[in-house]
């Protein structure tokens, strides 16, 4: 219990410290993002005075300019604990709306992207390890290394391009069509499907590679075992030994792998969502980026970022089930 | 061997092969061996000599590539052989561990480190198609007869035992479907040596509570000697001196086993007399047409490195592959030959022999 709390407080800390550390660097560093604004407005309108263009800085980034840096730290933080991420000043509405409102759209694309990477990464490397040094090893070893090589931001837009505008296969962007009605249907389903396929698709083939080949790495290093031998003398049923002894053990370390790929796909989203125009928080937090939208920008941010960390607390929570040598409780560290 | 003896497992012209870019590698050179029923027998020989090859062997589970020849006959009952090697793939899965079961070198390792220890007893009792209940009644049986706390140690996952209590574990796991031979390579090979000598008596007491046949294999003579009936030596990937324990050690007529003896270091003889022996085994792809150990033996003649020495059969129990079985005890002399056995019913014939024998039972 003791420990749990532990590493609860641990990654509520790393929240703070990171909401924290963008807060000051956006306000306080020399050139920075206020700079930047204040010499845009400058550039763009030559006569104005300088109380004017601070006057017009402060509105632009929502900040109240009776307040000293710390109160305005102290208010913003207390604000975000209560919930309020403050009001978009490019949308004009609440920012927790936009976010709310995109949140399930980046979590489906992410889901579908991470379950089809595992799963054809697992089955992938499992098969090649089997078959390992026959032609098939060598030939998706070498397609997996080749498809791991290319960023998924490049194969999204020769998708968009090829696929979409070329051929006219896909949607050029849009989360659904017009025509469908949003509700729990087949057909909006399928729909949602359609458009989140191409981004998901970018994903899946530059990602897949990867875990096909630590599968493969951790199958061979299980084959060799001695409980594998073993086993195989105690005259265990083929399918037991693939699954409970050579499957089981070779994707625990997978797991952690995983959960830090939430991560890493959520900071892919921004790119991908951007190149697709699929509005989910990725596609948010680029625009606000775009407009100088701070209140967005920060939402979107500390949204990524405790993403980030309750994947990995669940992570680190959740091995000790998967994996018995870790249930050990208070010393044992999971990445 | 002796004719006429209650054989339970018979090994004729076993050879084990490996196809390498260099050759054929050929790490288990045509052994003859016949286990007797309810003996204990050792098979001592260095890394390398073809000891956990011979293991496999005697169940067919020599890995890949490895490709075994030769006969493996099982006897049951004494006019029931079973080729072991003719098997179909379904009665060499039923016999392996229902007739003959192992226990693994690197038995620290040999549990699934993701199942508990009681699931492992479960899937091979399934596996076998035996009935859980009572299965799992002999597992605790065979739990607290290594001094185990049954319970305990079935709710377990392998890493919160002991290094002991594992090896103990996967010996009950071994003799879990009553089986009448149990072949262990180098079961104490990742134990102090404390741990050891435990063990030693716990198979000692198995052996003679469920009647047990076991083939013992260590590199560690000394070890072997205090609990075998009989002894094999193995050098270089074939048999070279067999005969009881106390032939092989204290009347050991080959220059191998001789040399081998004055080369396991041991607490008790004097660091000085502790002596290497010379040059290297020969390689499994060019064993040399001869002895195999000629290179290296002080007796060796034209006629050891030419032609393969046949068995000298000293006595019905004891035969050594040499020319020179009488003149080696004078060529290679041991320092203290009664220290080697420590054998309550074999007393030493020099006094004052060895300190702190007490507890090595």
């Amino acid at each position: 219990m003791h420990w749990l709390i532990n590493r609860l407080g641990r990654a509520i800390l790393t929240i703070v410290g990171t909401v924290s550390l963008s807060f000051v660097m956006i306000r306080l560093i020399p050139g920075g993002p206020l700079d930047y604004l204040r010499g845009q407005i400058r550039n763009q309108n030559p006569g104005m005075s300088s109380d004017a263009i601070d006057a017009l800085v402060e509105a632009q980034a929502a900040i109240n300019p009776d307040q000293s840096i710390v109160e305005q730290y102290v208010s913003y933080m207390s604000s975000v604990f209560q919930g309020d991420l403050g009001t978009s000043t490019w949308y004009g509405d609440p920012v927790n709306q936009i976010l709310i409102e995109a949140l399930p759209w980046t979590l489906f694309v992410m889901a579908l992207s991470l379950l089809f990477t595992f799963a054809i990464g697992i089955g992938l490397g499992a098969v090649m390890a089997y078959k390992e040094g026959s032609r098939f090893d060598y030939t998706f070893s070498s397609v997996s290394i080749f498809f791991n090589s290319i960023p998924y931001y490049v194969l999204g837009v020769l998708f968009l391009f090829v696929l979409s505008y070329q051929m006219d296969l896909f949607p050029t962007g849009g989360r659904s069509s017009d025509a469908v009605p949003v509700g729990f249907s087949v057909a909006f389903l399928l729909d949602a499907l359609y458009h989140a396929a191409l981004p998901v698709l970018s994903f899946v083939l530059t990602r897949f590679g990867f875990q096909a080949l630590a599968m493969r790495g951790n199958s061979i290093n299980v084959l060799g075992e001695n409980y594998l031998r073993a086993a195989k003398i105690r005259g265990l049923p083929g399918r037991r030994i693939a699954f409970q002894y050579v499957g089981r053990n070779a994707v625990l370390p997978l797991y952690t792998t995983l959960m830090i790929s939430i991560g890493t796909m959520f900071g892919g989203a921004v790119i991908l969502e951007e190149i697709f125009a699929y509005p989910g928080i990725g596609y948010y937090m680029f625009q606000a980026i775009d407009a100088r939208d701070y209140p967005l920008m920060m939402g979107a941010f500390i949204i990524i970022t405790t993403a980030i960390v309750a994947a990995i607390l669940f992570a680190d929570l959740t091995y000790g089930l998967i994996d018995p040598r870790a249930s050990g409780g208070e010393t044992r560290e999971t990445y | 061997m002796s004719p006429g003896k209650d054989v339970v497992l018979d090994v004729e012209g076993a050879r084990v092969q490996f196809e390498m870019d260099r050759g054929v590698a050929r790490v288990l050179d045509d052994v003859d061996l016949s286990v007797s029923r309810e003996e204990i027998f050792g098979i001592v020989g260095e890394s390398g000599s073809g000891k956990s090859m011979l293991a496999a062997s005697m169940l067919d589970a020599v890995e890949d590539p490895g490709v075994l020849s030769g006969s493996i006959t099982y006897y049951p009952s004494p006019d029931e052989p079973v080729d072991i090697l003719e098997l179909s793939a379904e009665e060499l899965r039923q016999l392996r561990w229902e007739e003959i079961a192992m226990v693994f070198q690197g038995a620290l390792d040999s549990f699934n480190p993701t199942l508990r220890i009681g699931q492992h007893f479960q899937e091979t009792l399934s596996a076998h198609n035996v009935d859980r209940q009572s299965g799992m009644e002999r597992a605790r049986e065979l739990l607290s007869d290594l001094y185990l706390e049954p319970e305990q140690v079935l709710a377990s996952h392998p890493h919160e035992l002991s290094g002991g209590m594992r090896q103990r574990a996967l010996i009950a796991l071994a003799l879990l479907l009553e089986p009448e031979v149990l072949v262990m390579d180098e079961p104490t090979g990742a134990l102090d040596l404390l741990m050891q000598r435990s063990i030693l008596s716990l198979i000692k007491k198995l052996q003679r509570k469920y009647n047990l046949t076991i083939v013992f294999i260590s590199h560690d003579l000394p070890l072997v000697a205090n609990l075998a009936d009989r002894i094999g030596v193995m050098y270089a990937f074939d048999l070279v001196e067999v005969g009881t324990a106390e032939d092989v050690v204290e009347g050991a007529r080959h220059p191998y086993t001789r040399a081998l003896l004055k080369a396991v270091p041991n607490l008790e003889t004097p660091y000085a007399e502790m002596q290497p022996i010379a040059g290297r085994a020969p390689d499994p792809v060019s064993v040399p047409k001869g002895c195999s150990y000629a290179e290296r033996c002080p007796l060796a003649d034209d006629q050891c490195l030419d032609v393969h020495p046949p068995y000298d059969d000293l006595t019905d129990e004891h035969r050594v592959a040499c020319y020179y079985p009488e003149e080696a005890p004078a060529a290679i002399p041991l320092p203290f030959e009664d220290q080697s056995v420590e054998r309550p019913d074999d007393p030493p014939e020099a006094a004052g022999a060895a300190p702190g024998k007490e507890g090595s039972r």
